[in-house]
């Protein structure tokens, strides 16, 4: 059936019932959890917000000029000033007495890496910024190198598996426990496969006064290898199988998680990504790497308290993102 | 020359809208709006997901009014349908399916309750006018949907009152005779010249009708008992199951035997059997050729009596055989006394075709004071001997016509291939189009949707929160008197939140989903409906084809299609 | 108004007078009586501001540079290491064009870790796209940084203000402090059209492609070209207002006939000045004190040494395995001149070596010599050297 429109695209495109900061024309891979990702927290975040933007994907994506796919005010500067570029723009709207708040986003390298100073320093003066990370485990941008952001086992093309090799030897950093242990208000991890989570959380950041932190985890499918239709689906099992646990924290403790109603096995997920294609070989290094994968999900179930009781969080529809007729998920 | 640099290389907001990032698409995302299973499955053809979107909204009223275009009979079926659509309906493979068919019943009841009416048709003097023979829900299906379509209609009745085996066969605790009554008056109050008392072959012929009427629908139903005997043995007093069933209804006693078995897997033979029970009778026995339905029980192998009157039926204590069929009357005289009974079931001979096979050595005897057959009924031949020829039935094609009988149409019971209300109400609606379309001397095939439904594997089921099913209030076994209902019906809140419930399979829930997930803002969201249905467009200038929005949508009401 | 002030304390005085919205700033020596001192000022109240005390200088030039962006006068102040540090910042601030104040301290860089002056950190960042104006004296540095911020904001630049480290940054002298309505009257308050803003949102800092980065760079090139009058405007101004005259591109003083011109830039100026003085010779040398060095300015340079048989370019830095830095592009500059002075290139007093007034002698004599027509360091004692390379 072709579809038939009354009024103009363009004018449609003008009156949608959201805040647009964020616009079509940009140029990111099909599937771009990050594009996503970005889409959502402007559109949470609404009109008087100022970004802070690392050099990486997103970046580069969204601004070839004479091009902008921003509709806010942003600012790019280098790959490891984000964090420090935000506090400079909240001191300068102290200074100047208005109330636009401040957004610093960076991708897994320029937060977890070579941003990550920068980031501490802004934490630790209390900056009142909020500080996005696009998670999408490497360096995407230049090729797909290791982060320290990578997970465990994953082949990127500085740990590439191979005969004497089962991908990234080391863990993946564990950075919101990092940035929490800063003391700051709150610090969130939030997965593009749960966007009313990720509005709900970027409005609590911003609703409160000094730094915040939000960690969203975001595929690549380029990167880890999987088609551009499944990047809600796989970030879904990230959560589902425990790998990615959904938290908060609030002055460096625990203060809830998103209960995982149907237990999955990291095979699921990591079965979908040929990033970890090197797992599923018939040896007994790939077993024990998965039993490892398993182990380390198995940890995060148990530490942040994973296992959903399916009585109590059958109706959770806030952060399961269930949908109803009329989309009411965002009400 | 062209673009001119700009200080420090700043850009203009949203002008990457210059950038045409729908060239890089190989494939697009498309709107299909395919069938519920629901839907495939009606047999009165209503698009249950239609009006269950209504109820959440609690629209009752439009969620009535569009149940009615199909089937004017809700309060009825929505009581005694068997419910396919509930067995088809796909959030059965998640958790339980809607209460589709209480929630049709609450509609019903609604619009008697609160007088809704059906839509006003006004019909010229000059309009063809069609016959329809017989009350029963085939005749008022066909009188009604050809009225609705502009029709004069005339139904004849043979007796008094229109309802048929509504009236005649269908216990009150099934269906009161109130409803009966209401949806009735309604249906008879809305253009269509009943004439009662007016039996075919008596009163008209076959010939006079079609020489005065545009067409002709025959709603006879199955008036005829079979025959029924042992080896060429029957009992001096045989009572034949429907005949007893209807002498119950119209004088409401039932001889009160000590022990009674009745033959037959049906629908007669259970309601039978529980107003035998109900009315006191101490030992009621089934004897029943097919098993229980149930997990692992197969379709052809189930008995085709509807499972939830089989339940009540053996929680009020009737005694089911399965397997079982009759081997030998056994008689003091012409008196029966018990029956011999022996293992059956349907096995494949060489030829693959199945056949009952008694098993030796399974023989078993059960003394009865009384045996009833409830084998079924066939057509009474009386005025129509020439069109039925040999047959027991009336063969006609799938809208209810006779071959090389162009103006000539049935339905329902009558047809042989039916059994239940709502396939009698489903014949009545698509002869009405059939006959509508010979009429309007349209081309072609009797336009109506015919889609595969939807599998629940297309569906996207994270997006759907578990939630059970409502339950009914039921009538105590110790309350059950044989007239008083026994079912109640849902609540506002049960039905609308059946509403909630519904997937909307294959069609668009507004949900907000693909204009919420797609990374490349190529989805927009509609103020008014869409022309194709839905809520959305897709901005093919920068949709890129990922198909994210399609692998997301919770209904499969999107689809990727190679570009061209 | 005179006041007995440490440099540090002079600069900040000055940088508190145009009512900066923003300072950010990591400690490093011989810059951090600067922001110690603001750091007062606004602790004392005296100077309302948002301070940020940074975890490097690489966030402190990003802090200053946010602040900009968001539509506030920033500065922050750093020295050696901390301007290498921070230089990938600096580069992108220039790009940027971004109104910006920075005083260097001007430091010595390591290895080997020396603390002390000379002008290697900012020369090593000449070319980041900055402006960079030098100052003799503490007097010049109080009305250079005034002027830097008026520069700044009327070019859409960045500007350096080099200062000697300890020479004149822990000097005490007695020096004329300008009142608030005197600088109010010369620096309008800041408004810069790019800020970033929710009701104009611009997006600054874009991937730009072959196609169109050439341009950008001849853009930014040429600004800092026309960048020279704005230079000389705001000291004309500036000497309307104060009465001082602190040089505009570069100060020129002695004989119109001199044979023999002396051109240096900091604090090495005013010794060489008092030098001369000292030495009462008949034929003084012309003593050529560059302020600006971005934009170089080469025409007014030449017009400087009109005249001249030779010219010592006296350095505090050096390009090892090429010499002189400054020399090479005074050298380049006069060789389009009818008659070219003869240029002798010296370095001197590196990593803090002391550097007396007998330096006028020693040049003099070295040049005798034959030293320095090439490039050599002035004050170098061979006799340390290992005998591999004496």
């Amino acid at each position: 059936m072709t579809q038939e429109v009354n009024i103009p695209l363009t004018d449609l495109r003008r009156s949608q019932p959201r805040f647009s900061g964020f616009e079509a024309g940009h140029r990111a891979c099909l599937g771009c959890g990050e594009a996503l990702a970005a889409r959502l927290v402007t559109e949470s975040a609404g009109p008087d917000v100022m970004y802070a933007n690392a050099t990486g994907c997103l970046e580069v994506f969204t601004t070839a000029w004479p091009d902008s796919a921003w509709r806010v005010p942003w600012m790019h500067s280098l790959f490891a000033n984000a964090a420090a570029i935000g506090a400079g723009m909240e001191a300068a709207m102290k200074a100047q007495g208005k109330s636009t708040r401040v957004i610093a986003m960076g991708g897994d390298g320029g937060t977890f890496d070579i941003g990550f100073q920068a980031l501490s320093g802004m934490l630790e003066r209390g900056h009142n910024v909020l500080y996005v990370c696009f998670d999408n485990e490497a360096y995407m941008n230049t090729g797909i190198q290791r982060s320290s952001s990578t997970p465990h086992a994953a082949a990127t093309t500085t740990s590439p598996a191979g005969r004497e090799s089962m991908g990234k030897r080391h863990m993946k950093k564990d950075i919101v426990s990092i940035v929490a242990a800063h003391h700051i208000p709150y610090a969130a991890t939030a997965s593009v496969a749960y966007p009313s989570d990720i509005h709900k959380k970027v409005r609590r950041a911003l609703a409160i006064d000094g730094p915040t932190f939000l960690h969203i985890h975001t595929p690549c499918p380029l990167g880890w290898g999987h088609d551009g239709a499944l990047t809600i689906e796989i970030a879904r099992l990230a959560v589902q199988t425990g790998l990615f646990p959904v938290i908060e924290l609030e002055r460096g403790g625990v203060a809830g998680a998103m209960p995982i109603r149907k237990l999955r096995p990291v095979t699921d997920y990591l079965g979908l990504q040929s990033r970890f294609r090197h797992l599923f070989a018939d040896s007994s290094r790939a077993k024990e790497e998965l039993e490892h994968l398993q182990a380390l999900a198995d940890h995060n179930i148990e530490l942040y308290g994973l296992r959903g009781e399916e009585k109590i969080d059958a109706l959770d529809s806030e952060g399961a993102d269930t949908v109803r007729r009329g989309g009411m998920r965002w009400a | 020359m062209g673009v001119k640099i700009t200080r420090g290389s700043f850009a203009r907001p949203g002008t990457s809208l210059q950038f045409d990032t729908g060239s890089w698409r190989v494939q697009r995302p498309d709107h299909l709006h395919a069938a519920a299973p629901c839907h495939s499955a009606c047999p009165a053809g209503e698009d249950a997901q239609a009006w269950l979107a209504l109820v959440e909204e609690e629209r009752f009223r439009e969620a009535w009014e569009n149940l009615i275009t199909a089937n004017p009979l809700p309060a009825i079926t929505g009581r005694v349908c068997h419910h396919p659509c509930e067995t088809a309906c796909n959030r059965g493979g998640y958790d339980e399916a809607i209460a589709i068919h209480h929630v049709e019943r609450f509609l019903g009841d609604m619009a008697l309750q609160e007088g809704w009416a059906y839509p006003q048709v006004q019909v010229p003097d000059t309009a063809p006018e069609i016959a329809v023979v017989g009350s029963g829900p085939a005749g008022c299906s066909a009188a009604y949907h050809l009225a609705q379509r502009g029709y004069r209609v005339q139904l004849f009745e043979a007796l008094p009152v229109a309802g048929g085996l509504l009236r005649s066969a269908i216990p009150p605790y099934r269906l009161p005779s109130k409803v009966v009554e209401n949806e009735l008056d309604r249906l008879l109050a809305n253009g269509i010249r009943f004439m009662p008392g007016q039996r075919l072959g008596r009163d008209f012929s076959l010939e006079e009708l079609q020489a005065s009427f545009s067409a002709v629908f025959l709603g006879v139903g199955t008036q005829r008992s079979r025959e029924w005997s042992i080896d060429g043995a029957t009992p001096r007093d045989l009572h034949v199951g429907l005949s007893l069933l209807k002498e119950w209804m119209d004088v409401g006693v039932i001889p009160c035997w000590s022990s009674v078995a009745i033959v037959g897997a049906g629908n007669t033979a259970i309601d039978l059997a529980r107003v035998l029970k109900l009315a006191g009778v101490p030992e009621v026995h089934i004897i029943s050729h097919k098993a229980i339905p149930g997990p692992g029980v197969p379709a052809q192998d189930a008995m085709p009596a509807i499972l939830r009157e089989i339940e009540q039926g053996l929680e009020e204590g009737v005694t089911i055989h399965e397997h079982r069929g009759v081997q030998r009357l056994i008689l003091r005289g012409e008196q029966v006394v018990g029956l011999e009974l022996v293992h059956m079931k349907k096995l494949a001979d060489a030829n693959g075709r199945l056949k009952r096979v008694a098993f030796e050595g399974t023989e078993s005897m059960l003394h009865v004071e009384q045996v009833i057959p409830a084998i079924g009924q066939v057509v009474d031949p009386d005025g129509i001997r020439a069109l039925l020829g040999q047959r027991s039935y009336f063969r006609v094609d799938d809208w209810g016509q006779f071959p090389d009988q162009p103006k000539l149409f049935s339905g329902g019971d009558a047809r042989g291939d039916r059994g239940t209300v709502s396939e009698a109400v489903g014949d009545g609606r698509r002869a009405a189009l059939a006959i509508d379309h010979m009429l309007r001397e349209e081309a072609g095939e009797v336009p109506e949707n015919k889609t595969t439904p939807i599998p629940l594997e297309q569906l996207n089921l994270n997006y759907y929160e578990p939630a059970p099913r409502p339950e009914v209030q039921l009538l105590d076994v110790a309350k059950r008197s044989g007239f008083d209902e026994i079912e109640s019906g849902l609540t506002h809140k049960q039905a609308t939140g059946e509403g909630q419930r519904c997937f909307s399979c294959g069609n668009c829930l507004a949900c907000d989903n693909c204009w919420t997930l797609c990374p490349d803002v190529a989805v927009l969201k509609t103020q008014d409906v869409a022309a194709d249905g839905s809520h959305y467009v897709f901005d093919y200038g920068y949709c890129k084809g990922c198909g994210l929005c399609a692998r997301e949508c919770p209904s499969g009401y999107i689809v990727m299609r190679d570009e061209v | 108004m005179q006041h007995a002030l440490e440099g540090s304390q002079a600069i900040a005085r000055a940088v508190s007078l145009c009512r900066p919205q923003v300072v950010s700033a990591y400690p490093i020596t011989p810059q951090t009586h600067i922001v110690e001192n603001l750091s007062k000022l606004v602790a004392d109240g005296v100077l309302e501001c948002e301070l940020v005390s940074v975890e490097s200088e690489f966030s402190a030039a990003s802090v200053a540079l946010g602040a900009v962006a968001a539509g506030s006068r920033a500065y922050t102040a750093s020295s050696s290491q901390g301007i290498l540090l921070m230089s990938e910042v600096l580069f992108n601030i220039a790009g940027l064009r971004i109104p910006l104040v920075l005083t260097c301290a001007n430091r010595a860089v390591s290895a080997p870790l020396s603390i002390w002056n000379d002008q290697q950190d900012s020369m090593a960042v000449r070319d980041a796209g900055w402006i960079q104006l030098y100052c003799a004296d503490n007097q010049e540095a109080i009305d250079t940084t005034i002027q830097a911020f008026r520069i700044a904001e009327q070019c859409e630049l960045p500007v350096m203000v080099c200062v000697d480290g300890f020479t004149l940054t822990h000097t005490l002298e007695v020096l004329d402090l300008p009142d608030q309505q005197q600088v109010d009257e010369f620096l309008p308050a800041f408004s810069f059209a790019r800020r970033l803003d929710p009701a104009n949102p611009l997006s600054v800092g874009t991937l730009v492609s072959p196609e169109y980065f050439t341009e950008t760079r001849q853009d930014h090139h040429q600004a800092l070209l026309d960048a020279t009058a704005a230079i000389v405007q705001a000291q004309s101004d500036w000497l309307a207002i104060s009465g001082r005259d602190t040089g505009g591109l570069l100060r020129c003083e002695g004989p119109d006939d001199a044979a023999t011109g002396i051109l240096t830039l900091g604090s090495i100026a005013g010794t060489l000045q008092e030098a001369i003085e000292e030495q009462g010779d008949a034929a003084p040398a012309r003593l050529i004190t560059l302020r600006a060095f971005r934009p170089f300015p080469e025409q007014a340079l030449r017009d400087a040494c009109q005249g001249l048989e030779r010219l010592i370019v006296l350095e505090r830095a050096l390009s090892p395995g090429a010499g002189g830095i400054v020399g090479t592009e005074v050298r380049a500059a006069l060789g389009v001149m009818d008659n070219p002075p003869q240029i002798f290139n010296f370095a001197v007093g590196l990593g803090g070596r002391d550097v007396p007034l007998e330096i006028y002698t020693h040049l003099l004599d070295a040049i005798a010599k034959g030293r320095g027509t090439g490039f050599d360091i002035l004050d170098l004692d061979t006799g340390k050297l290992p005998a591999e390379t004496s």
